[in-house]
């Protein structure tokens, strides 16, 4: 039992890591927290429900198609609404993201209602079975998918020219700027990157959940719990968050009360920040005096 | 006497209400390393920063061989040939020493960059023992050294140095002094702020005196020689 609830936990983890890892990208870059993205990774899997279900496209075209939809919507979001309230208070951003994450929220109510869409199974490949412990199709693409992801990722950033770059942003926006990056461009595309991250969440549970206008809401508070666990800003913790949260739900839930699955996130969230405020991965903040 | 390789007219600089540029104006010669002397407030690190495109004139002009920079982004500038080292030099604490250097030139060929990385590596030896090192964990003035080396590597046309010996040793600064020399010899056109007058005079060929924004003394080092009271005396009186 204890090593079927680590697979269902570390399968649904992998979705939390794409999402806290999206928000985290964001955040390195720009020192915003996207209230507004958990309506991105719906949006995300509403785009792939469009294109496999009612145009008939196949799944693996139709994910690619809307993680660029994803790609482009979050640049345009960072081109025409973040860039123009630069400069203001920073509450502003956040108000922006929630406003315009209830937008796409009220948008896919108008077309969808607030019924529940299934979403045909990706993998319809028979369960494999190791003894007792049963593997599905849909959890070893969750997590092939996911894990190529994350080693495609980190591996761009650590030997990468290109990855340097983007530390570089992160460690010092004026730094970059001397060295001749355009900033604002950057923080644009990191806006578009970090939408298509959270977008490819959302296409992975779409096949093995029920799609409705409000999915992204649960996914943002997983987000936000894993982020804090890992520690804010800290790529990797993001993840190691993420799938620590998959498996602490799962844990929670079969040993102690079912119910504990929904409020795991928020209580991980309560204690990191009482116990642990920089969470696992994240640096301790220094003031000089 | 040459063509200036930058001509700052008229230019005005304010931070919400408060100016701090009144109509400064000044050239700056190519291959001479001009100071910009000034009590605190006098407006010389805003002309940095105005140069660079960090802060955006109310109105002026900041041309470089034909090209009018006032206005541009910080990236934009950078494209024409200036690099700055700031006074806090704005390093990437967690990246290595080599890949600091390296990011400098990253809108060179892959060749010239690394030529003019084994350069900095014989410039600055100490940089070189340290190349896989990252650069937070080095000493202040070998923090400093990889700020000069890293703007050093986009091959500018002219260099900005913001305070450059800003807590540093009086050590180091003579190793500041000594390689603002090489720089020199190697055609390297500077602009320094610099609180330091020993070092200022000790580097400058040319001083300019800001105060409240604008350009109230200057000259020729060399010429006031053993007579830097009275440029002192204007500085702060």
């Amino acid at each position: 039992m204890f090593l079927q609830l680590s697979i269902s936990g570390l399968s649904q983890g992998a979705i939390y890591a794409l999402v806290a890892l999206s928000l985290t990208v964001v955040y390195r870059s720009t020192t915003i927290v996207n209230f507004g993205h958990g309506d991105f990774v719906m949006a995300g899997a509403f785009v792939s429900y469009v294109l496999t279900v009612m145009l008939g496209i196949a799944f693996l075209p139709a994910a690619v198609l809307s993680v660029l939809a994803l790609f482009i919507l979050g640049l345009c979001f960072s081109r025409g609404l973040i860039r123009p309230i630069r400069g203001g208070p920073h509450i502003g951003f956040a108000l922006m993201c929630i406003a315009v994450g209830f937008v796409m929220r009220g948008i896919a109510r108008i077309v969808w209602g607030r019924e529940v869409l299934p979403m045909p199974s990706v993998f319809d490949m028979p369960p494999i079975f190791l003894g007792n412990l049963i593997i599905t199709g849909d959890a070893i693409f969750i997590i092939g998918t996911t894990a190529v992801l994350l080693i495609a990722f980190f591996a761009v950033l650590a030997l990468t020219d290109v990855g340097k770059m983007v530390q570089a942003v992160y460690q010092s926006q004026r730094g970059a700027q001397l060295i001749g990056i355009n900033v604002d461009r950057f923080n644009d595309v990191t806006w578009g990157v970090g939408a298509a991250l959270g977008a490819v969440g959302g296409i992975l549970i779409a096949p093995v959940s029920l799609l409705h206008p409000d999915i992204g809401a649960s996914f943002l508070i997983k987000g936000f719990a894993a982020m804090t666990l890992g520690g804010f800003g800290s790529l990797h913790g993001a993840v190691i968050g993420a799938l620590l949260l998959g498996v602490a739900e799962q844990y929670a839930g079969a040993y102690i009360n079912t119910a504990l699955i929904d409020i795991t996130a928020y209580l991980v969230i309560v204690i990191v920040l009482l116990v642990r405020p920089h969470g696992l991965f994240g640096r301790k903040s220094v003031v000089k005096v | 006497m040459h063509d200036p390789l930058m001509t700052i007219c008229d230019l005005h600089v304010a931070y919400g209400k408060k100016p701090i540029l009144r109509g400064a104006t000044f050239d700056v010669l190519p291959g001479e390393c001009l100071t910009l002397l000034g009590a605190n407030g006098s407006g010389k690190s805003t002309s940095l920063n105005a140069i660079c495109g960090f802060v955006r004139p109310a109105s002026g002009s900041i041309s470089m061989d034909g090209a009018e920079l006032a206005g541009l982004a910080p990236h934009e500038i950078f494209q024409h040939g200036v690099a700055q080292v700031s006074q806090k030099r704005d390093l990437f604490p967690d990246l290595t020493v080599a890949d600091n250097l390296r990011l400098g030139a990253m809108r060179r060929g892959g060749k010239a960059a690394a030529q003019t990385l084994e350069q900095i590596y014989a410039r600055f030896p100490r940089l070189a023992e340290r190349r896989n090192q990252a650069t937070r964990t080095l000493s202040g003035g070998e923090q400093q050294m990889v700020a000069i080396g890293r703007a050093l590597m986009s091959g500018p046309r002219l260099l900005l140095l913001d305070e450059p010996s800003g807590g540093l040793s009086p050590e180091f600064c003579e190793e500041i002094a000594q390689l603002m020399d090489g720089l020199k010899s190697d055609g390297v056109t500077m602009l320094m702020v610099e609180q330091n007058l020993k070092l200022a005079f000790r580097a400058a060929d040319r001083f300019i005196v800001l105060r409240d924004g604008l350009v109230v003394d200057g000259g020729d080092v060399k010429a006031m020689e053993g007579n830097h009271d009275a440029i002192i005396k204007n500085i702060y009186l």
